[in-house]
């Protein structure tokens, strides 16, 4: 998994772009994008949403789960290989989990509002919105966490902080010769 | 109070820009080198580069162009905000810490430098600063002219100075940005956005607190209103749509890390462990300062439905219309202070990189050295880029709005899809190669600026940016793995190992 991870990203950014791709090529629908209000100038409306979901709906909900899985990906690209642990991927795995379970809560929430008419609210929002909002924002709070409270464990540990410091006695030295 | 309103306002706004001149001042005497110049000596605290990034990340764009977008669109605005923990995280992640040794270990003082070091390419760097000027340019133009809009519209109310021109407003608001990026460069640029970071962190929590009181019911009465006349605009992906939505979150998201004026300032901290308390500092700011994003635009959208307020002229008023019939004008003062704070920071730190970019960056890049009196050809340039990009924005306000809409799509997007694989995945990944980079920043410029000049619409509003971005990221890895594996320098091989 760790020396493979450059990998995993490029399949997961082919995958997001083939369904660019696809979406590109579906079925246009009139209101995908917005249209005017009909009353108030320089607002839109999305109309029916329902129909707007009918051919691009699951291709977009997939794109956005590859997003969540790629962010997390690139994430622990960013941990020196050497760190990459058991720990870590179990982690990693569960942050990916928690994103993905909220986008899931996200876009069944709407599309149970579509077919009923009927949502509750949660401080503000509708409970789909509320999931997008506070949802989306929290759940990277994980890698957040991670990277504060893990940061010399896992990102630059005591012994990095060597290594980087041998490198720049190394570079003076070389500095000083070429003066020299 | 409310009958000195517009005085309040003009006060504040003018305390503020004496602010701005006396830190340069202040900021010239701690200014030697070009190293000082450009990266503050790499001797920042913790605070001031935490505020300092997430000034520079909310624009004017957060204050007036957010609330507007949110007005218009509703809830799919909400991406480009609510994706901030995550841009954040993947900036530091792979960003932060390797951007930092790089520039120590290679004494780099700009983005093009970094990328010059880990690739060992003048091409590379090349590329990358034609990028950062062009992306400047329009931005520059466009944060330029909004000062200058806004002041003149704050003048406007007063008596004295009511017939005021936007040529004067022009010149003044650029005077003030010019002096004190001239004088203290972006030491007096970091030190300013503390000041501008700690008014909008202020403004957005006030401003929150004043929009949940439009409505009895608060928020949730104004989501009803707005659920009730158009469903869709409150619900998850808002009027535009999952792919506009979507697009947002992946071009905002992971683009954050790819912002040359967001990424330089991780070059500027003392000490590496800062960084840990950097990210969730920057994070809290820019959470509070974008609060004022979401609930200015969806109350307005509501007040306008429900009658409460007359429908908007354009959908960029609803933050002053917002300011006008519901704040104090205390508060109005702050948070019109906040606006000059935010647009001024972003366009500092664009001032800034741009001027590197033409002195520091395309010079080595073409003649292999640096100039001579490269500190005083910086300060000339620096006043140079802000003439010319004001005159960008004056020719576009009276004559043709095209040439900077043209810059403008350089952007955000253009530096997300030119910048990010090549410097963020290309600082953790030793196989990333030069054909690789070069493919992706000249992918990346190509299809921004086509989809933006011959004004195509892609279906289900996907944007020329989110192509961009997504085919660069295949074309850089893709093409990286292609290519023969590159011989890294000594250093940079070790340093990637840490």
């Amino acid at each position: 998994m760790r020396s493979k991870l450059i990998y995993i990203i490029f399949v997961v950014s082919l995958l997001m772009a083939g369904i660019l791709l696809a979406i590109s090529l579906a079925e246009p629908v009139i209101n995908a994008s917005g249209e005017a209000h009909p009353q108030f100038p320089g607002m839109q409306v999305g109309g029916d949403g329902l129909a707007r979901f009918e051919q691009i709906g699951n291709l977009g909900f997939a794109f956005q789960c590859l997003l969540l899985i790629q962010i997390v990906l690139l994430s622990l690209l960013g941990i020196p290989e050497r760190y990459r642990s058991r720990k870590i991927l179990v982690y990693m795995g569960g942050t990916i989990v928690l994103t993905l379970f909220i986008a899931w809560q996200m876009y069944s929430t709407h599309l149970q509002y579509l077919e009923t008419g009927i949502t509750s609210y949660f401080l503000g929002f509708p409970t789909a919105t509320a999931w997008a909002v506070y949802g989306t924002w929290l759940g990277a709070i994980p890698l957040v966490i991670l990277y504060s409270v893990g940061f010399h464990k896992y990102i630059h540990t005591p012994e990095d902080e060597e290594q980087y410091k041998k490198l720049l006695i190394a570079k003076a030295d070389k500095t000083e010769q070429a003066n020299d | 109070m409310e009958a000195f309103r517009q005085e309040i306002i003009v006060g504040s706004v003018v305390v503020y820009m004496i602010f701005c001149v006396l830190t340069g001042l202040w900021a010239m005497r701690r200014t030697h080198n070009t190293s000082d110049f450009f990266i503050a000596g790499r001797g920042l605290g913790p605070i001031v580069v935490a505020l300092a990034l997430f000034s520079s990340t909310l624009s004017g764009f957060g204050f007036v162009g957010g609330p507007g977008l949110v007005y218009s669109v509703g809830v799919t605005s909400f991406w480009m905000v609510v994706i901030s923990s995550t841009g954040y995280a993947v900036g530091f992640f792979l960003v932060a810490k390797r951007i930092r040794m790089i520039a120590e270990l290679r004494d780099c003082i700009s983005l093009p430098d970094v990328v010059a070091a880990r690739y060992g390419s003048q091409s590379v760097r090349f590329l990358i600063a034609i990028t950062i000027v062009l992306g400047v340019m329009g931005y520059l133009a466009t944060q330029i002219l909004a000062m200058a809009v806004v002041m003149q519209a704050i003048l406007a109310g007063t008596e004295t100075f009511a017939e005021v021109g936007l040529v004067t407003c022009v010149v003044i608001s650029s005077a003030v940005l010019i002096f004190y990026c001239v004088t203290g460069g972006i030491i007096a640029s970091v030190y300013t956005d503390v000041v501008q970071g700690a008014i909008m962190i202020i403004a957005g929590a006030l401003i929150l607190f004043t929009a949940m009181s439009v409505f009895d019911g608060g928020m949730q009465e104004a989501s009803s209103i707005i659920l009730a006349d158009d469903a869709e605009a409150i619900m998850p992906y808002g009027a535009a749509g999952i792919m506009a939505s979507l697009g947002w979150f992946f071009v905002f998201g992971l683009g954050l890390a790819g912002q040359p004026h967001i990424i330089t300032k991780m070059m500027m901290n003392k000490n590496m462990s800062d960084n840990r308390t950097i990210l969730p500092m920057s994070l809290f700011g820019y959470a509070m300062a974008a609060l004022l994003w979401i609930s200015i635009g969806i109350i307005m959208r509501a007040a306008v439905i429900d009658g409460v307020v007359d429908p908007l002229t354009l959908p960029d008023d609803a933050a002053s219309m917002f300011l006008t019939v519901f704040a104090n004008p205390l508060l109005a003062g702050v948070v019109f202070a906040g606006l000059f704070a935010a647009i001024m920071s972003t366009s500092d730190a664009f001032l800034n990189i741009g001027t590197a970019a033409i002195i520091h960056d395309i010079p080595r890049a073409i003649g292999g050295r640096s100039i001579r009196n490269e500190l005083f050809w910086a300060r000339v340039v620096t006043v140079l880029l802000a003439i010319v990009a004001a005159s960008f924005a004056l020719y576009s306000h009276f004559r043709d709005a095209t040439l900077v809409a043209i810059l403008g799509a350089f952007g955000w997007g253009t530096f997300a899809a030119s910048i990010f694989p090549v410097v963020a995945v290309g600082l953790n990944w030793k196989g990333a190669t030069v054909p690789g980079a070069i493919t992706a920043i000249i992918a990346a410029l190509l299809i921004n600026f086509v989809t933006q000049l011959g004004g195509y619409t892609l279906p289900y509003g996907i944007s020329g940016q989110l192509i961009a971005f997504a085919s660069s990221m295949v074309l850089f890895i893709g093409v990286s793995m292609l290519t023969k594996k590159p011989e890294l320098a000594s250093d940079i091989d070790q340093m990637m190992d840490i």
